[in-house]
């Protein structure tokens, strides 16, 4: 077993002390991103390991009247036992459906959001609601909008040698929105995906729309969004078809089988808001 | 390295290596066989303990991550009057595992019924997706656990009242 | 931390949990192709405690005879699967002994291996069945309507309790082993044998099985063998368990078959001639190819009548762990397409299939495929009736037909569909195991009045063991806690045969019985103790030869029907199971509350398999992927799940039912999904993209 070096920081700014000098480490909290991919005994591990689980600042819950803000250690089972109408229902939907009840009491929402490999359930959501999150490093404090932790290949980019330590969600109510997980239900696979959307309307106009889908790849499409602004709800057939072309004639890194159900669930908002 | 913690109610200290989980460390080391290591992912519920009162898979939890925190693994929960009820409960539902997932089974029910004293059967149900086994009788947990729940109160209810 | 020096001082009841003084675990050199020859073996240097088994070291056979077919202990020249065992490593840590056998340096001249067994060359044939009924070729010329299908199924982990493994130890003048296994008598022989020893010379003590789904008939007496070649040559007790991971990959697994079926109707829609031709793949070696093949093909042409059949089979082999028995030895697979026929006939002539299989079913009297008459009542009414009130069937047959026929798009009104099969579970006792196919159990009563079972199988679970002793105390008049079953020992405990095919009920029960009704007889006349010997000779098997099948397969069967509920999300596609109903006759029922809830829990399985679980095709390299993508369906994603039994007679037998639910539900889901859908599938689990592609061309095209 190649011998690690553990560094368990009290604060964030040890935290960042220690990633400023090995900008490598492996950045750990609950670990089961990290560990759902090693099936020996023995865990490997680069040589060294930042573990942020118990650092007390990663692990406050604030809330204001327009935001949620979230610790990056902050487990999703504490965000779930949150009281009720402090999280976004398209969150809770879905870290529900994220493994079981004891994956989640280990896996944090600063661990689901900077998989480097893909991206986690929480990633559509929290792009739907443009989360800003906030990445530290030696240089200092910087929020980025969730939207941005993504490369031009739409595969995750995460700022290297940074500590995310907190993400605010706005908490305005939507009038419409949804979130469904398609793919393998108990490990992400190339057909596992999240799709997260959410609507306004003011007296029946529409007044903001989001759609974020992500799995291996993840797509958002501002463009197209923002055609849905101004139309009217519920939405004519003609409005409808219009979107939905829009979106099929979007050239994206999807594979055929995502590519077909990422359609259905276009045409799923739709069809919604059309009625 | 060398970490300190509380495994079941006592303190103990333990040299490790920075790659091992904590899983193995309970049981070899500390002879818990209660705490088994199987699918190593996490997924099976065989390896179930309370972390700090929260209930994890230890496969998933690197020794490392014990350190100064209060472990519990089934032998400490079985001194307890919850597991008592769960027990009780499970019998008098009929509910009868195949022995192998038992462990998580009354874990998974112990955490439910904590923070749930009436749980409805989808919660039980989806406490129970933390153990996974060919045994599982859907209809009979949720018995059990209803059962459990009811032994439970009414044992707290009698302790109020003294 | 300490061991003890004699396993039964552990007082432990699982293998996982022996620990003895002075013990070596076993890890395993597995070959790294799936074909071809090793040229050389050649280990790292090991420290001392730690030593390499070769072939050479073997002091007695390097095989074990699994119902006739000879399987290596460790390949020896040609290996046939992937990750074959070819030499052991035996060390006092398990995980140093696992990285020494990974870094054994092997030579090797791989060939390409045998992975296509839907087409495959005539060495690829292990077994072939043929049986011809009737002029087929002729009913089918002059046939109006005739349906043409193949039906696959994958392959199967079965996700056991506890993965495999064995313990082995002198003990005294014996040599001791402990492992989970469903035949305990077939570990000792398979023991002495690769020891070159007498049998009798051989213990075996078997652990807590859990729940085993036939994963653990006949692989357990290889690792047996293995455990045992190390304690004899490391003179130490020894011990092999393998990792979930290596269980997964390397042992057997069910076997995957495709089926093609040809059925036609007359003009009154009553079948009038199938044409079956089935492909099993039983893996390397197949040591259950026979039987396997033999179920399959009985199983073909399902619960119809039907006077022209022509059934030819083939288990053929492939570069695959073997393959073989999950939930019953391969009845499953022929039920899933039989059935599957079935609906889509019954669909095709605008028929309720509850109606069409009533017309069509087997009846009390109705020729079988074998020549000989059916003897028993199948009870297709009743059973189909209370599921069909159970299940509120027929009002959402006819509902979701009305429904999927007028649908224009995945928004107009529910995709819901409904889906009913019915089909037999075998007695089971047609399944000779190569031994001399008789089973004994012993009791004996003391002057306290204690009975005690002696027997070799080791029930899978309490409920069986608690059903022998209800069956004993109610027969010798005592008290159930005055039964006891002798811990199975085959030092101690005769030779009950293997425990597969519900058999704990058809026939270690009954034995039970009878033996506990002969100790009773004899109180009367002599004092106690008492002591007697039940014999139970498996009857004639069922014969196939030069294009006939004889026998009678469906004495004792055991008949019952699902129902299966299932609705998508529009969005998603995903497929949702709304209800499972599950009706079954099995005869006289011990303990009803049991029954029920084994078959609840065997349900949760088909579910599970009908949703999630397929192995991935069959290929070269299986990577640790595919381990940690296979999953069982959780308790919170399984439906309301619903058993009604019937009232069995007093005297009737027992029948084994516990595996009727992997016969029925899954035709009963495909026929409910296809409804859903609007679409016809041939396979399970089905893939979203599958259901997404016409519903996209609806949906994109339509205009509301």
């Amino acid at each position: 077993m190649l011998v690690s070096e553990i560094y368990t920081p009290k604060t964030v700014e040890e935290a960042i002390t220690v990633l400023s000098r090995y900008p490598d480490a492996l950045i750990f909290a609950g670990g089961t991103d990290y560990l759902r991919d090693q099936a020996d005994v023995e865990i490997s591990f680069p040589r060294e390991v930042l573990s942020v689980a118990g650092i007390p600042e990663l692990r406050q819950v604030n809330l204001t009247e327009r935001f949620l803000e979230i610790g990056a250690a902050v487990t999703l089972s504490e965000i779930l036992e949150l009281k009720e109408n402090a999280v976004p229902s398209l969150l809770s939907d879905a870290l529900r459906g994220v493994a079981s009840p004891a994956i989640r009491n280990l896996a944090t929402i600063g661990g689901n959001l900077a998989s480097g490999s893909r991206f986690m359930d929480s990633w559509a959501v929290l792009a739907c609601l443009d989360t800003l999150v906030e990445a530290r490093d030696e240089l200092g404090a910087r929020w980025i909008n969730v939207n941005r932790l993504v490369s031009p290949e739409g595969k995750p980019a995460i700022p290297k040698a940074s500590l995310l330590t907190r993400i605010r969600i706005p908490i305005d109510p939507w009038d419409i929105s949804a979130f469904k997980k398609i793919g393998p239900k108990n490990y992400p696979c190339p057909e596992s995906a999240a799709f997260a959307f959410a609507a306004r309307a003011d007296k029946g106009i529409v007044s903001d729309f989001r759609l974020a889908f992500a799995g291996e790849r993840a797509l958002r499409l501002r463009e197209i969004e923002s055609r849905l602004l101004g139309m009217r709800l519920p939405l004519s057939q003609k409005d409808r078809k219009q979107i939905q072309s829009q979106y099929r004639a979007t050239e994206d890194p999807l594979s055929p089988g995502l590519r077909l159900q990422f359609n259905a669930l276009i045409d799923g908002a739709l069809d919604l808001l059309s009625r | 390295m060398t970490i300190s913690f509380i495994l079941n109610g006592e303190d103990v200290t333990v040299g490790i290596r920075s790659g091992d989980r904590l899983a193995p460390i309970l049981r070899h080391h500390f002879g818990l066989l209660g705490v088994q290591t199987d699918c190593l992912h996490g997924v099976c519920g065989r390896c179930l303990i309370f972390l700090n009162g929260s209930l994890v898979p230890s496969c998933m939890v690197p020794a490392f991550r014990a350190r100064g925190g209060e472990i519990i693994t089934i032998e400490g929960f079985s001194q307890t009057e919850e597991y008592r009820d769960i027990v009780d409960g499970f019998r008098q539902a009929g509910l009868e595992t195949c022995g192998f997932c038992e462990t998580g089974k009354i874990l998974a029910a112990a955490a439910l019924l904590e923070k749930r004293p009436r749980p409805v059967p989808e919660e039980i149900l989806v406490a129970f997706s933390s153990v996974s086994c060919r045994c599982s009788d859907p209809d009979l947990l949720v018995k059990g656990v209803q059962a459990a729940a009811e032994l439970r109160a009414g044992r707290l209810y009698r302790r109020a009242r003294q | 931390m300490a061991g003890s020096d004699k396993p039964q001082d552990t007082a432990k009841t699982d293998l996982e949990d022996m620990e003895l003084n002075g013990m070596v675990y076993v890890a395993t050199v597995r070959s790294p192709i799936a074909r071809g020859k090793i040229l050389s073996i050649i280990p790292p240097v090991l420290p001392p405690g730690y030593r390499i088994i070769l072939p050479q070291d073997i002091p007695g056979e390097n095989h074990i005879v699994s119902f006739g077919t000879e399987v290596p202990i460790l390949a020896s020249g040609s290996v046939s699967y992937l990750g074959e065992p070819l030499a052991l490593i035996a060390g006092p840590d398990s995980v140093r002994a696992a990285s020494f056998a990974a870094a054994v340096q092997i030579d090797y001249e791989a060939e390409e291996p045998l992975l296509n067994w839907e087409s495959f060359s005539s060495g690829q044939v292990l077994a072939k069945r043929v049986a011809v009924v009737g002029d087929p070729d002729l009913a089918f010329s002059i046939a109006r309507q005739a349906l043409e299908s193949t039906f696959t199924t994958g392959s199967i982990e079965h996700y056991y309790s506890e993965p495999q493994g064995a313990l082995a130890c002198f003990d005294y003048d014996k040599f001791a082993i402990w492992c989970a296994t469903q035949w305990p008598y077939h570990v000792r022989d398979s023991v002495a044998l690769v020891l070159g020893c007498k049998a009798s010379e051989v213990a075996v003590r078997p652990t807590r099985l859990g729940v085993h789904l036939d994963g653990k008939l006949w692989y357990p007496s290889l690792l047996a063998c293995h455990a045992a070649l190390a304690a004899y040559l490391c003179r130490r007790p020894a011990k092999i368990l393998l990792q979930r991971r290596e269980d997964f990959l390397y042992t057997p697994k069910r076997a995957s078959s495709s089926i093609s079926l040809r059925a036609a109707v007359d003009p009154n829609g009553r079948l009038s001639a199938i044409d079956a031709r089935i492909a099993v793949n039983v893996g390397a070696y197949g040591p259950l190819a026979e039987e396997t093949l033999s179920q399959i093909c009985l199983a073909a042409t399902g619960v119809y009548s039907c006077p022209n059949v022509r059934i030819e089979g083939y288990a053929v082999t492939t570069n695959t762990p073997p393959m073989g028995a999950f939930g019953g030895l391969g009845a499953g697979q022929a039920f899933f397409a039989i059935e599957s026929e079935a609906a889509r006939l019954a669909q095709f002539l605008g028929e309720d299939p509850l109606d069409w299989k009533s017309r069509n079913v087997l009846k009390k009297g109705s020729r079988l495929i074998t020549g000989e008459v059916l003897k028993d009542d199948t009870k297709y009414d009743e059973i189909a009736s209370k599921l069909a009130l159970a299940s509120d069937y027929r009002r959402k047959y006819a509902c979701y037909e009305l429904v999927r026929k007028r649908r224009t798009d995945r928004y107009d009104g529910p995709m819901r569909g409904i889906g009913f099969s019915f089909a037999y579970q075998s007695a089971g006792v047609f399944f000779s195991g190569g031994d001399s196919n008789v089973y004994t159990v012993e009791a004996s009563l003391d002057k306290d009045l204690h009975l005690v079972i002696k027997t070799s199988a080791a029930a899978s679970s309490e409920s069986v063991r608690r059903i022998w002793c209800e069956t004993a105390s109610a027969a010798v008049d005592i008290p159930p806690e005055s039964v006891s079953i002798a811990p199975p020992d085959t030092d101690r405990s005769p030779n009950s045969g293997p425990l597969t095919l519900s058999r704990g009920i058809t026939v270690i029960n009954r034995l039970v019985e009878r033996v506990c009704t002969a100790i009773q007889k004899k109180r009367f006349r002599d004092p106690l103790p008492l002591t007697a010997r039940a014999v139970y000779r498996l009857p004639k098997p069922v014969r196939w030869e030069e294009g006939h099948v004889s026998g009678q397969p469906l004495e004792g069967a055991a008949w019952g029907g699902a129902v299966v509920e299932v609705e998508l999300d529009p969005w998603t596609l995903e497929i949702r199971p709304v209800g499972v109903w599950i009706c079954a006759d099995g005869g006289r029922i011990v303990a009803p509350a049991r029954a029920e809830a084994s078959l609840r829990v065997a349900a949760a399985s088909a579910v599970s398999l009908c949703l999630r679980e397929r192995l991935p095709a069959e290929s070269e390299h299986i990577s640790d992927e595919s381990f940690f993508e296979y999953g069982i369906l959780g308790a919170n994603e399984l439906p309301p799940i619903h058993v009604e039994l019937l009232q069995g007679d007093k005297r009737d037998e027992s029948k084994g039912i516990g595996e009727l639910p992997f016969n029925t539900v899954p035709a009963a889901f495909l026929a409910a999904l296809s409804q859903a859908a609007g679409m016809a599938f041939h396979t399970i689990p089905v893939q979203p993209a599958d259901l997404a592609a016409p519903a996209a061309e609806a949906a994109g095209g339509d205009a509301k």
